[in-house]
């Protein structure tokens, strides 16, 4: 019985599914997923405001990026994910030199603090708490192209996992990010909603929404999810301007992915993802790609 | 129990870290802080400087208009002992009897000084309103309506020329209405509201300037007049902060209502002057027409020349082409052409392929720091432009240098008249020899900032910095060596972001020091020194 109910909760070793900061899922003690990930996102029409549009300018926007990942369990009950991405970006038409580097640093801690067992089912909650911040001194000041908004952010999330013995299961999360400021490399800008005399900008906090449903069992993980991403304040680009680091970046996605261990050699994954943008707001409508290598070690023998 | 020890340290942590974030404070540090003005010297002379536009206001002139006009623009004082004037300070006492905070903090923001802050407002609305149209459907561009400026696209297209204009007139309005009140205000010499009944008090830093007509309404009336024109669809911001000048100088003791309502009347009356010049000065005609843009690309073809062409998608018609035929300050026509830099290497020249190569080498090898340094300097769409950036650096010093308003606002004056004739200068050479972009010459040079629409000999960055950092350095040469390594590197930022060759940015900056020359000539002789 117990097996089962680790089996539920993904808990059985050498088969870890638990990879991102949104899902339900652990990694046990001592045991160590790493890996690499692959990303590919382009849209065309992206929303000036709430205007959709494209622009011959820029044309296609692609940014690729290259991720470390790992995810280690420090106890069954807690774990510590981190990220290293290495970012590119390009537009497919106008002059605009693309960019590349390394983004931003990710660590967070995943805590299950709580889980309930029932009959053929079982529920669990999550808090993670998660740290960014820039690993080199790129531009924030490049949007489309810059690689990112160069702050150092906090997010605090809940997550709660509900699964049936048959193997399907629903999970959502929500979260909470503060960005700090950023800093620019000019004396004044219009932040799409005033005119300021400072380098500094303040960038709005963010919210976002995770609601996942699928199938997850035995080497197979397979789910159908939705984002929801909603900044906390901040202006729209204005007609015809270039986006600005603090906007209003909003987002709906909803997407799909895949993770299956091969049978052979035993700890390796494979992992894919698509994501399409259905609504938005200062933001491309992209559509993203995702494959990853994932490798899990295991330093600690379960019973 | 480890474990409940482990978890209850984690949360712990966690609600500390969270502690710091709420109560961290992101409000963003200001870099151009105002404290209450305290001019060093009243400049009682001011009235005497040389005019900076005869044909449009002098002395004589303006009095005259003052005075003939039916009714008169003002009269004449009434006497403090009069019953008038004592009922004007009785309304100041019981205004200041109960002012409000946001009263209080609108006459702090006035006590940095109306010129500054009038710069500023400047610099914020050519932000707000330099952006260019977006394309229609079916390709075309739509062109900006001053009779109906808040249509998609709004009105003006606040880009680079338009703003240097846009500064130059203000400026020069303001600086010339000045000098109209100084002539007023020692010629009446009624001494501020504070200084005639002790209970009023002073709400900005005490002086013995005379307030008849109120310096802070001819201020308020001129700008105002003079923003309307230019930018008329911010006619609500611009009437409402004028208004907030009024009442803080009401408010503060400063001026009693029959100080402001001359003064008022002053402002607009010389703004009247500038407006006729501005409706004759060839602006109107600037942007061109489809005939006029084939016969630039014609042109340059007879020549043998590679003839510019729009980057953009769809190919936007070049920014205003006849820009070099509007009116400068300084400079005569004559003195344009004349100063008209030699050509540029031809297009199908091993010079040109060397400089084409030069570009494409900075633009393969972008580093992080010149990236820095292009986007500092980069001031294109949805900013202040060079000529703002200009205005911002000047503005730290004239602020640093407690000038009367007269001074504050001749400062600004000469600095906007030469940046004004640095774009007239350098469009007239852009269109006349119709340059084509590195990007145009060589597709792979990639840039670091936007690629702006018009031919490249020689760089409007190079040149708007070579005479504002002249004329900066005229105004404090102690300064001198800090404002020619800023026009230095916004000159070579362009070069840098792949924009520009080097002929265009280092022929641009002897351009501008020469158009600054004109500026500096004139000043001078102004009586001013």
């Amino acid at each position: 019985m117990k097996k089962i109910y680790l089996l539920l909760l993904g808990f059985i070793p050498t088969l870890s599914f638990a990879q991102t900061l949104t899902d339900g899922l652990m990694m046990p003690k001592k045991n160590i997923c790493t890996g690499f990930m692959y990303m590919h996102d382009r849209w065309t029409d992206y929303w000036e405001g709430e205007l959709k549009r494209d622009n011959g300018n820029i044309g296609h926007v692609t940014t690729q990026s290259l991720m470390w990942m790992g995810n280690y369990g420090i106890t069954n009950k807690i774990n510590v994910i981190a990220t290293v991405p290495y970012v590119k970006t390009r537009a497919s038409a106008g002059t605009l030199h693309g960019m590349e580097g390394l983004q931003d640093l990710s660590v967070g801690v995943k805590y299950n603090f709580f889980r309930k067992k029932f009959e053929k089912s079982a529920f669990s909650t999550f808090a993670v708490f998660n740290f960014t911040t820039p690993l080199s001194d790129y531009t924030p000041d490049f949007f489309p192209l810059a690689l990112g908004t160069h702050t150092t952010n906090l997010t605090y999330r809940l997550t709660a996992h509900f699964k049936i013995e048959q193997g399907w299961f629903v999970n959502a999360s929500g979260g909470y990010t503060w960005r700090s400021n950023t800093t620019l490399d000019r004396p004044s800008y219009h932040d799409g909603n005033e005119f300021v005399n400072s380098d500094e900008v303040k960038m709005p906090n963010m919210f976002d929404v995770f609601v996942s449903m699928g199938y997850h069992k035995g080497q197979l993980q397979a789910e159908l999810n939705y984002i929801q991403q909603n900044t906390l304040g901040g202006g729209d680009i204005r007609r015809q301007d270039m986006p600005f680091v603090s906007n209003r970046m909003n987002m709906i996605k909803t997407g799909a992915l895949v993770m299956f261990y091969l049978p052979k050699p035993q700890g390796l994954a494979l992992r894919g993802s698509a994501h399409y943008t259905l609504a938005g707001r200062n933001a491309g409508q992209a559509t993203t790609l995702m494959a990853g290598v994932l490798y899990t070690f295991k330093f600690y023998k379960n019973q | 129990m480890k474990n409940k020890n482990f978890y209850a340290i984690t949360f712990l942590t966690f609600a500390c870290i969270f502690g710091i974030v709420v109560s961290c404070d992101k409000e963003v540090e200001l870099s151009e802080n105002l404290t209450p003005l305290q001019p060093t010297s009243l400049d009682e002379d001011a009235a005497s400087w040389t005019s900076i536009d005869p044909s449009v206001i002098t002395t004589e002139k303006i009095v005259n208009i003052v005075e003939n006009s039916t009714p008169k623009v003002f009269n004449p004082p009434a006497d403090i002992a009069s019953d008038a004037y004592k009922a004007e300070l009785a309304a100041i006492k019981d205004a200041q009897s109960k002012l409000t905070k946001e009263q209080k903090d609108i006459i702090e923001y006035w006590s940095g000084g109306g010129v500054l802050r009038w710069n500023q407002i400047l610099r914020g609305l050519v932000a707000q309103f330099n952006l260019p149209p977006a394309p229609k459907a079916d390709g075309t561009y739509p062109a900006p309506d001053a009779e109906n400026p808040f249509a998609d696209p709004n009105f003006p297209f606040a880009n680079p020329p338009y703003a240097a204009r846009a500064y130059s007139y203000v400026s020069a309005a303001q600086y010339e209405a000045l000098k109209a009140a100084w002539h007023y205000i020692y010629q009446y010499n009624r001494l501020s509201p504070y200084k005639n009944d002790p209970g009023i008090q002073s709400l900005m830093p005490e002086t013995n300037l005379p307030s008849y007509p109120s310096s802070d309404a001819v201020l308020s009336g001129v700008s105002a007049e003079m923003l309307k024109l230019l930018f008329p669809a911010a006619v609500e911001e611009i009437t409402m902060k004028a208004a907030e000048q009024r009442n803080a100088a009401l408010w503060s003791g400063k001026a009693s209502s029959s100080d402001i309502a001359a003064g008022l009347a002053l402002g607009k009356s010389v703004a009247a002057l500038f407006v006729t010049r501005a409706r004759g000065d060839g602006m109107g005609a600037s942007i061109g027409n489809k005939a006029l843009w084939q016969s630039l690309e014609d042109g340059a073809k007879a020549k043998g020349e590679t003839p510019w062409i729009s980057l953009e998608t769809p190919k936007r018609p070049p920014m205003l082409p006849v820009f070099g035929k509007v009116k400068a300050w300084c400079m005569t026509p004559d003195q344009i052409t004349a100063g008209r830099p030699l050509p540029p290497p031809l297009t199908s020249s091993a010079e040109m392929q060397k400089e084409v190569d030069e570009v494409k080498w900075y633009s393969d090898n972008m580093t992080r720091e010149r990236l820095a340094i292009i986007h500092k300097w980069a001031d294109g769409a949805g900013t202040y432009t060079p000529p703002g950036h200009w205005n911002d650096i000047a503005a730290e010093y004239i602020r640093d240098a407690n000038y009367s308003e007269v001074r504050a606002a001749r400062a600004f004056a000469l600095l906007n008249m030469a940046l004004h004739d640095a774009a007239v200068c350098c469009w007239e050479t852009k269109f006349y020899y119709f340059n084509p972009r590195p990007s145009q010459m060589n597709a792979s040079i990639k840039t670091g900032t936007g690629v702006p629409n018009f031919p490249a000999f020689t760089s409007g960055h190079s040149t708007f910095s070579g005479s504002g950092s002249t004329v900066l350095s005229y105004l404090f040469p102690e300064a001198t060596d800090y404002f020619e390594a800023e026009a230095n590197e916004a000159s070579a930022s362009r070069l840098y972001a792949g924009i520009h060759y080097r002929s265009d940015v280092e022929v641009g900056l002897e351009q501008g020091k020469n158009v600054g020359g004109f500026t500096v000539a004139f000043a001078q002789t102004d009586g001013a020194d």
